[in-house]
């Protein structure tokens, strides 16, 4: 077996707060392997994007630092590169893409001259090579036009085309690894699918491998191979989606699936109610709890999980960490 | 656990929440401690150190220190310290009032025209652009030259070529806030528009006008101490800017006469520019952590 | 049979758009938009960014200005209404705003967020007014002693709750709820929409529910109308629209949406572009620039809003 391309190892992120450091990622581990598309999945405020940007290195500083485990890159430990060997995989070897386009891209200059400076920085391509590249690139993520366009400023432009523009971006040095930060949340559905379908795609045609942030259930099901359900920071579930989704082993993971109201196949007359997860994520306070931190929220919730953190249980590709996870 | 359902049950209110980021602006902190103590020597001084300031006490040009003069006594044997306390209290009326009619002005014009829009506001802010490009020390000799160098006066003055800022703060926050969902349900809660404007839309437009209006207190003290300085003035009423404009003539004999009430307004000022500076840290949402 | 509570008839929203050298012309955001609400039932727009559907609303509760056409609610043009009677009339329409964060006064404590338009309409005697208030908190889930907070000290769903007591405080026939659980997080959004669905049985309440999420409207409507470029292109009962889609934006619109039903893994329509020039439309129908089944008769007239069966009404030529 060859290595994962990403190994995430024990990792631990730390929040500065008066009180004391706070554990804001607590013991994660993942993988990601070549070409493969895995989703993060959990409410707001339970560190998708904090893992993200880690992986990125762009943690802020003075907010968050990295306090114990390891980010293995093709073998080597991003925690402790220094900032100019982070530039040089940075928006090369992996890349972001973010929620928001309307304001990710810089509004005085024109989007060709946004796409040429990248390869010009990564690739060193001289001014009318990079020009025709970024011509290129524009054509890939399906700008019509796409020779007509690139002159154009990101005003001149709707939100789609700019995402596209964005994602144009973040593939023209041919990354290894494209992080797309819930990339359509500001889009519309429409849009989204059109979204969709460049990015399956190019990651296809590339070899890119996806990690994909998202909320959204439905967009795990139709994009990603495998996922990691995240709660407060720490690791609820992770497996690859078929099975995930259809027998979770996380009461989290089942709250996020029932409670939002999904197409179906055949509509029929009955309308329960939504299954309800009561309550909110926890306050940073208690995050380094020994405990499980759903527990306030868990339906099944006893005293062992009030008092001791659950370890993770494999089922076959399928790892949870809750105490009752073969009951779930 | 309740550590994790941690729902507040007393209520912080939006101005003890402003309170707690004043006070982590240290700067700030000394700022309103030094204006305190200004205007406390405004307040109680005349009453412990009595007595005309205009009146000659001693031989002209004694210097600081000598004869019991503490800053000693100007061209006309004035003693200094005594012109000092009671100028504080003339220069910071003054200040004060001169921004209470900037405010009152600004306020009134930027509400009205940030709300109606329409041919309200161009009306308004045409009217405002041309206060606004006055050239400010011109148009404020014009008015003191023709009504008269009083204090009302030279307050009146200051005020009308300083509102225009004001008024377009006000303006530009009426026209972000009117239409903030919590405006629009008020109006669909049948409020009227007079409710709407001052008890509504403004006490949350104040933040900024607040940190404006204590920046002009500071600005219009040093107006009225350029305008003294030019001899635009009341002579019968003894302000910083007075004392330095009649000891000019003799800054080469006497520096200290007009070193000492300069030092004066440059404090206070810069007193009220650090609580101005804290105001914003205070009232500003964007600095304040959720 | 129900009764019908709301008749909205011919209703257009514009705006005035500044172009270059100070011309200006008009932004139809809605433009003749005919539909009914009936009485304890949930009518949805649905639609996405540009479509109209937050105007719409906005427009039948008298929000907007330059409004024309007529919104009848109890026997009254609710746009004919002027000063004082339009004040006194609100009270039967209220509104549920998208943002929990900028949709309550920042300055006003929780009760009194709830009790404002009570006071301004004067709905209730003035003495009933504190117990109707902690009435609502408890119908909406809110604690006693959480009226004295202010909003900064609640959670997005919290706040959101707020919002629903404050619309109920004035009795109202009609309540527009415009994207209200859209800013929330997944978990919270269901605990809303529970809340909202149980209003409506306990109070008998009518509901105009705005939104983009397919699903959340699959959910809450009885009826739902979907709107592209200021037009309703399609109007149908639940499980006509979502199980027979007769316009092809509807169809594009639903087979766009993302599913964990593995079943539901139909072919995807994907439509090219984006829409066009809301300040140049088309003359004719106005998805024909990205329609699939476009043809010449598409673009020389706009197709009217035609019935194809019981309770459904399609704007396509092609529809049949």
């Amino acid at each position: 077996m060859t290595d994962p391309l990403l190994k995430i190892e024990n990792l631990r992120i730390e929040l500065k707060l008066r009180s004391g450091p706070i554990p804001v990622i607590d013991d994660l581990s993942l993988e990601l392997n070549a070409g493969e598309t895995l989703s993060f999945v959990g409410e707001s405020g339970c560190g998708k994007s904090m893992t993200a940007l880690a992986i990125m290195g762009l943690l802020p500083e003075k907010v968050g630092s990295i306090g114990g485990g390891r980010i293995l890159f093709q073998g080597n430990d991003m925690a402790r590169m220094n900032p100019a060997e982070l530039r040089a995989i940075r928006g090369n070897e992996i890349s972001m893409i973010f929620q928001e386009p309307m304001t990710s891209l810089n509004p005085v200059y024109t989007v060709g001259e946004q796409i040429a400076e990248v390869l010009r920085r990564h690739k060193g391509m001289g001014q009318a090579d990079a020009w025709k590249r970024a011509t290129e690139l524009m054509d890939a993520v399906r700008i019509p036009n796409a020779k007509a366009r690139v002159g154009d400023y990101p005003h001149q432009m709707s939100g789609g085309q700019r995402q596209r523009v964005m994602i144009a971006i973040a593939l023209a040095c041919a990354p290894k690894i494209l992080i797309a930060d819930e990339p359509t949340t500001a889009l519309d559905v429409t849009v989204q699918a059109q979204i969709f379908d460049l990015l399956r795609d190019l990651g296809r045609d590339t070899g890119t491998a996806t990690i994909l942030i998202t909320h959204d259930m439905g967009a795990v099901a139709e994009m990603a191979d495998r996922m990691v359900v995240m709660y407060a920071g720490r690791k609820a579930e992770e497996g690859p989606v078929e099975p995930v989704i259809s027998h979770p082993r996380h009461p989290y993971t089942k709250g996020l699936i029932s409670c939002v109201p999904h197409l179906l196949a055949e509509l029929t007359e009955e309308r329960p109610d939504l299954t309800e997860v009561p309550g909110i994520v926890p306050s940073l306070g208690s995050f380094g709890a020994d405990a499980c931190l759903f527990a306030s929220r868990c339906y099944m919730a006893d005293a062992q999980c009030r008092n001791a953190r659950p370890p993770e249980v494999a089922f076959g590709p399928q790892t949870s960490a809750c105490w009752k996870a073969d009951i779930v | 656990m309740s550590q994790i359902e941690n729902i507040p049950v007393k209520a912080r209110s939006p101005f003890s929440e402003a309170f707690e980021m004043f006070r982590r602006n240290h700067a700030a902190v000394v700022g309103l401690v030094v204006l305190a103590i200004i205007v406390a020597v405004a307040i109680v001084g005349p009453m412990v150190y009595p007595g005309n300031p205009f009146d000659m006490v001693w031989a002209p040009f004694t210097p600081p220190g000598q004869e019991g003069y503490l800053l000693g006594t100007d061209y006309l044997g004035r003693d200094i310290l005594s012109l000092l306390i009671h100028g504080a209290k003339v220069s910071l009326t003054v200040g004060i009032s001169a921004a209470l009619v900037t405010v009152t002005i600004g306020i009134t014009v930027g509400a009205l025209a940030g709300f109606y829009l329409g041919w309200v506001e161009e009306v308004l802010m045409r009217v405002t652009e041309f206060f606004q490009v006055l050239p400010t020390l011109l148009f404020s000799m014009v008015i003191v030259a023709l009504f008269g160098a009083s204090l009302p006066m030279i307050t009146l003055a200051i005020g009308l070529v300083s509102w225009p800022a004001v008024a377009r703060i006000t303006r530009a926050e009426f026209m972000r806030i009117r239409e903030l969902e919590y405006v629009i349900a008020a109006r669909a809660g049948g409020v009227k528009n007079a409710k709407l404007i001052f008890s509504v839309i403004l006490p949350n437009a104040l933040p900024p006008i607040i940190v404006q209006a204590a920046l002009m207190v500071g600005s219009a003290i040093l107006f009225e101490a350029g305008l003294s300085f030019l001899g635009l003035t009341d002579p019968n009423v003894a302000s910083w800017g007075q004392i330095i404009g009649s000891n000019r003539e003799y800054i080469l004999d006497a520096s200290y006469a007009v070193t000492v009430p300069g030092v004066a307004i440059f404090v206070t000022v810069l007193a009220i520019s650090l609580v101005g500076d804290g105001l914003n840290d205070a009232l500003n949402p964007k600095l304040r952590q959720r | 049979m129900t009764a019908t509570l709301l008749n909205v008839e011919n209703l257009s929203v514009r705006f005035p758009v500044k172009r270059r050298w100070g011309q200006s012309t008009w932004l139809y955001a809605v433009d003749d938009v005919s539909f009914e609400v009936k009485r304890g039932e949930t009518l949805s727009i649905v639609g996405e960014s540009g479509s109209g559907k937050t105007t719409a609303a906005l427009g039948v509760a008298r929000l907007v200005p330059n409004s024309a056409g007529h919104v009848v609610l109890g026997g009254e043009d609710f746009l004919k209404l002027e000063g004082e009677d339009l004040r006194r009339a609100r009270a039967k329409i209220q509104m549920i705003f998208q943002d929990p964060y900028s949709s309550l006064n920042p300055r006003l404590r929780a009760e009194a967020i709830v009790r404002e338009p009570m006071d301004s309409i004067g709905t209730a005697p003035v003495e009933d007014r504190p117990a109707r208030v902690a009435e609502l908190f408890e119908q909406v889930g809110l604690r006693p002693e959480q009226m004295k907070l202010f909003p900064h000290q609640f959670s997005g769903g919290q706040r959101q709750r707020i919002g629903i007591a404050r619309a109920l405080s004035t009795n109202p026939e009609l309540i527009i709820c415009d994207e209200a659980v859209s800013a929330l997080d997944v978990a919270v959004q269901a605990q809303i929409l529970n809340l909202l669905r149980r209003l409506q049985r306990d109070l008998g309440l009518t509901y105009l529910f705005i939104s983009h999420d397919l699903g959340v409207v699959q959910h809450m409507s009885d009826h739902i109308a979907v709107m592209y470029m200021g037009k309703i292109v399609e109007y149908a009962d639940r499980l006509s629209l979502f199980n027979d889609p007769k316009h092809p934006y509807t169809k594009a619109l639903l087979s766009a949406v993302p599913s964990v039903d593995r079943a539901r893994k139909v072919e995807r329509m994907l439509i090219p572009g984006d829409p066009p020039d809301p300040l140049n439309p088309p003359k004719g129908c106005r998805f024909a620039s990205r329609c699939p089944l476009v043809e010449d008769a598409c673009r020389a007239a706009q197709p009217p809003l035609d019935p194809v069966g019981n309770d459904h009404r399609v704007a396509c030529i092609k529809a049949s």
